[in-house]
């Protein structure tokens, strides 16, 4: 018979670096019964709640980062300090003079961890330099709550939030664990006046987080990983190996597997937070539906782009005016794409300036159609807060080339409309003309996704490459039997994002008040299968072109 | 109504079910794939019986007797040695190679030529970039050797570039051909096609490079167009290597509007020094080979170039599922083309390299091949049994499960598919097969003092 180990048993609470806790941990399965209990026993004495919170929140921190949770506390405490001087400050200079230390403390500590090696690596080979990489660990959700502070003391400095009067209400708006890894960024306007109201939440609240949960977790860690392991790491891995079809269709399930890690955890996130009774925003909305690029950006990640509208684009100037920020950018870019045409793509110093002149020409070229002079601030604004919201998602040049991209494409969108939206007037509300038009969408965010998914830019472009001229479908037969499987988990998230968006509240509200024995079944079912895909045997790659 | 007292409700019923369930299958023994990677216990509890970790399946291995009394065939386990099973291991393996790595070394003007034979996992140059790299840097030489005209994997390949046109047609190992393949199993036939190559691997400047083409036979006068000169030339063996200019250049533009004329690549050497030749083909086992004419195998050795070491690298294909654990079949049809190979090329040194480590998930984890030490012996059965040389490339990686730690190593040193090493892997594998020679060189040196 087996035999308890107690040893093992004590392990358990401790951190893992080897086995992070997420939400997919059986740990987190006695974690959140633990939680739940004392939290709904303590439900009407605020102050204890609040520390039950926390408490869980930094251990849940600890349990997926180790020490890092330092961080956590550390930023709050900074943070929760500097807003409350930021308030009470009256004298102008003074108010901006705090807030720029803490943009300088939280953008410093996320620079640091984050990009200190992507610039090592710039000076060496820019000024041939010779330093060593530091030995820099990324310490997990970094970029999520630093954004999350910074809101808040602007929010403060602009007069437009009261500062949390307590720490430990800052402290867990800023640890909230259920979006603590991966997002959603929460606003503190929105969170911190949840946080000492009645614990409350209707049965239709209920069915909605058992749904978000469930279908959070089904996307996440079904769909996503199953695709993942059995097909797009081969295939992304080492792309010469494979046809243009099978790069084409890497690319097609890398779209439906980040959409489906992304928005996966931010429904569990969201469906967690609902049954705490709290509520947090929306973050993604079928983003693949999207009909132009800048209905993407409004459909995906939501959080994201709102925070980098309200905190970069705006104060850029956004669609009024231009800053010196906005032309440094702008100058900075089109001297990087020019450099970086030599001596990344290796194309011809001509090519390279005529590229640069390409893009600038078509930043300009919405100015010229309005006759308003302030367009082209806005553009170059646009472009920045592109640039810099890729450079957020990693310290790699690739994530600045997808910024780029999408940042182009915005502006090509916006060119687009200027010159067809009254012309076509008569089609572009048709029902093909959607369709063409969210094809289209859907195949440009999938090509600056080889970018977002490549280690670098040459197998980003080899992967083109393979695409365009490599392509042949004379494997499809082979294909298909070995990936069968994987087409169809593929096929699920395509149809996900054919359920129309008021779907789940419609459904919801016809099956109001299930018993929970059906709710309980449908929990272990999805446990069963997510333990049958767990334990399935792999998908081997196949190299169908010897 | 708050439904605060469902959540509650729910989660503590669910996870007392999810608890017992766990509990109940624990205790009892019951297992259940699905239900076993979700149990909540199962890190808290120790099983009594460890399960047998697969891959040790000595009972299957078939018995090869050694045959002389100075033999060892137990040797073939060894990481980072090249063993010609004398169980005097003072002595160097593959002495006729080093005698000519030294003439070189010592002054004399000469070409050692290496073939090396391989699937994908020498794909690209991998591997053999490395290992010529090392040679010609101790030993001199420059050149990247042989080119193939079009490969799926010339834009993967950095030590040369190759752009084509559309139209020249591939007979192969796997499509069958109308004449005579060449070691790298292909054989290509022109549409009035172009080819453009330049090596990447030369870094002297000064270097003259002598820019080869390699065809077939063709029974008259063809004309070929070299950076767009035309040059008369007579392919009138089966195998030829004509030499189109020498000079400092790198880079060559031929066509040939013959599509009677069976091309297979060009090569890029020095005058004198070591040349490693790439010979990949992904997805074969090297029982392939077979189809490669006597006639024109001769033919290769009379050139008056002939090979010094001929080197086969094969396996990951052999162990191509994951219960797999008698290779007898193998042996059977692979020791024969080894024999072949060696006896029409006589003046070369033959080296028989064992699989790398591959690995297969087993019940949802990642592990070396249940057959891989199985295969392992029958190879190196075949190099013993042929006379050949070994060198076990599963060992020097580091035995057991290394590619499983190779692939989730930081940075990685192999591919997600738990078979190939990549650049860095491959680097690595590289750099040690040449300490390997260097080491056999080494006793060399000290034998002929």
């Amino acid at each position: 018979m087996p035999a308890f180990d107690i040893a093992a048993f004590f392990k358990q609470f401790l951190y893992d670096p080897k086995n992070p806790l997420l939400f997919n941990n059986g740990f987190f399965v006695f974690f959140f019964g633990a939680f739940i209990f004392l939290y709904y026993g303590f439900r009407n004495n605020y102050a204890v709640r609040r520390y039950i919170f926390c408490f869980f929140s930094l251990y849940f921190f600890y349990k997926a980062s180790g020490w890092f949770v330092g961080l956590v506390i550390l930023s709050a405490i900074v943070d929760f300090f500097i807003s409350n001087a930021i308030y009470k400050q009256q004298n102008k200079t003074r108010k901006k003079l705090l807030l720029i230390g803490s943009i300088v403390f939280n953008l410093g500590m996320l620079f640091y961890f984050k990009y200190t090696n992507f610039f090592i690596s710039l000076s060496n080979d820019l000024f041939s330099t010779s330093f060593h990489p530091l030995n820099i660990i990324l310490p997990i959700g970094i970029s999520f709550y630093t954004f999350e502070n910074l809101s808040y003391t602007i929010d403060v400095y602009r007069g437009q939030f009261v500062p949390a009067k307590k720490f430990s209400d800052y402290l867990l708006f800023l640890s909230f664990f259920p979006k603590l890894v991966m997002g959603p960024i929460v606003r503190a306007h929105d969170f911190v006046p949840q946080v000492n109201q009645p614990y409350v939440l209707s049965e239709k609240d209920f069915a909605k987080g058992f749904y978000l949960i469930l279908s959070g977790l089904f996307k996440k860690l079904i769909i996503s990983d199953y695709i993942t392991l059995n097909f797009v790491n081969y295939i992304f891995d080492d792309p010469g190996r494979y046809t243009g079809m099978e790069n084409l269709f890497a690319v097609y399930g890398y779209a439906a597997v980040i959409y489906c890690d992304f928005s996966g955890y931010s429904d569990i996130a969201i469906g967690i937070a609902k049954w705490l009774g709290f509520t947090i925003p929306t973050n993604f909305l079928s983003p693949y539906q999207s009909k132009s690029i800048t209905e993407f950006w409004r459909r995906w990640h939501i959080s994201l782009s709102s925070w980098l509208r309200d905190y970069l684009y705006i104060p850029l100037g956004g669609n009024k005016s231009a800053s010196f920020i906005t032309y440094f950018f702008a100058a900075l870019f089109f001297v990087g794409v020019t450099l970086f045409g030599v001596h990344v793509w290796h194309i011809k110093m001509v090519s390279a300036v005529l590229l640069s002149a390409g893009i600038l020409l078509l930043f300009i070229l919405p100015a010229i159609i309005t006759k308003q002079k302030n367009v082209l601030a806005t553009n170059f604004n646009l472009l920045s807060t592109m640039l810099l919201g890729g450079f957020w998602h990693g310290a790699s040049w690739n994530f600045i080339i997808w910024g780029a991209l999408h940042g182009i494409a915005l502006v090509v969108h916006k060119i687009w409309i200027l010159l067809t939206g009254i012309r076509l007037k008569k089609i572009n509300n048709t029902r093909w003309y959607n369709i063409l038009a969210g094809i289209i969408t859907f195949h440009f965010v999938c090509f600056c996704w080889v970018f977002f998914k490549a280690p670098d830019f040459e197998s980003g472009m080899g992967m083109l490459f393979q695409i365009t001229h490599r392509f042949t479908f004379s494997v499809w037969d082979g294909f298909f039997a070995n990936y069968k499987a994987v087409l169809g988990m593929m096929l699920i998230a395509l149809l996900i994002h054919l359920i129309p968006d008021d779907f789940a509240d419609k459904f919801i509200a016809r099956f109001t008040k299930l018993p929970l024995v059906a709710y309980m079944t449908a929990f272990f079912l999805f446990v069963l299968l997510y333990g049958y895909f767990k334990s399935a045997a792999p998908v081997l790659p196949i190299y169908l072109q010897f | 109504m708050n439904s605060n007292r469902r959540v509650l409700k729910f989660t503590l019923g669910s996870i007392t079910v999810y608890l017992l369930v766990s509990l109940i299958a624990t205790i009892t023994g019951f297992k259940w794939a699905p239900l076993h990677k979700i149990n909540l216990v199962a890190d808290i509890f120790t099983s009594p019986a460890k399960e047998k970790v697969p891959g040790d399946s000595t009972a299957i291995i078939p018995p090869i007797a050694d045959k002389t009394k100075h033999n060892n065939f137990s040797l073939y386990t060894r990481p980072n040695f090249i063993t010609n099973f004398n169980a005097d291991t003072t002595h160097p393996s593959m002495e006729s190679f080093l005698r000519k790595l030294n003439a070189l070394k010592t002054g004399k003007k000469r070409k050692i030529r290496i073939g090396y034979f391989g699937d994908s996992m020498i794909e690209a140059d991998l591997l053999t970039q490395t290992l010529r790299k090392l040679l010609q840097k101790e030993f001199g030489g420059s050149g990247v050797g042989f080119v193939p005209i079009t490969s799926q994997v010339s834009q993967w390949r950095e030590t040369a570039s190759d752009f084509y046109s559309d139209g020249w047609q591939d007979e192969n190992f796997k499509t069958g051909s109308t004449g005579s393949l060449f070691f790298s199993g292909h054989l290509f036939r022109s549409n009035g096609d172009w080819v453009e190559m330049a090596d990447k691997t030369i870094t002297d400047s000064t270097a003259l490079i002598e820019k080869s083409l390699l065809c077939g036979y063709l029974n008259q006068p063809v004309s070929i167009s070299v950076n767009n000169t035309p040059l008369p030339v007579k392919a009138t063996r089966s195998f030829n290597r004509i030499v189109l200019s020498k000079d400092q250049k790198r880079k060559i533009k031929v066509a040939v509007a013959d599509e009677r004329l069976p091309v297979y690549g060009i090569s890029f050497e020095s005058e004198s020094g070591v040349i490693v030749d790439n010979f990949s083909f992904r997805g074969i086992s090297g029982i392939e080979l077979n189809k490669i004419d006597t006639s024109f195998l001769n033919a290769v050795n009379n050139d008056g170039t002939y090979y010094d070491l001929l080197v086969f690298q094969y396996g990951v294909n052999v162990l191509y599922h994951p219960n797999d654990v008698n290779f007898g079949w193998y042996k059977t049809l692979f020791l024969p083309v080894v024999q072949k190979i060696k006896k029409h090329f006589p003046n070369a040194d033959i080296l028989v390299i064992s699989t790398a480590d591959r690995a297969f998930s087993y019940d949802g984890e990642y592990q070396s091949a249940k057959g891989i030490d199985s295969l392992i012996k029958v190879q190196a059965g075949i190099a013993y049994q042929s006379g050949c040389n070994f060198y076990n490339l599963f060992a020097t990686m580091g035995g057991k499960n290394s590619i499983v730690q190779w692939a989730d190593a930081k940075p990685s040193l192999a591919k997600k598919d738990y078979v190939h090493p990549n650049d860095r892997g491959a680097d690595v594998l590289g750099a040690r097969f040449f300490d390997a020679i260097m080491k056999e060189y080494k006793k060399y040196l000290s034998t002929i003092k």
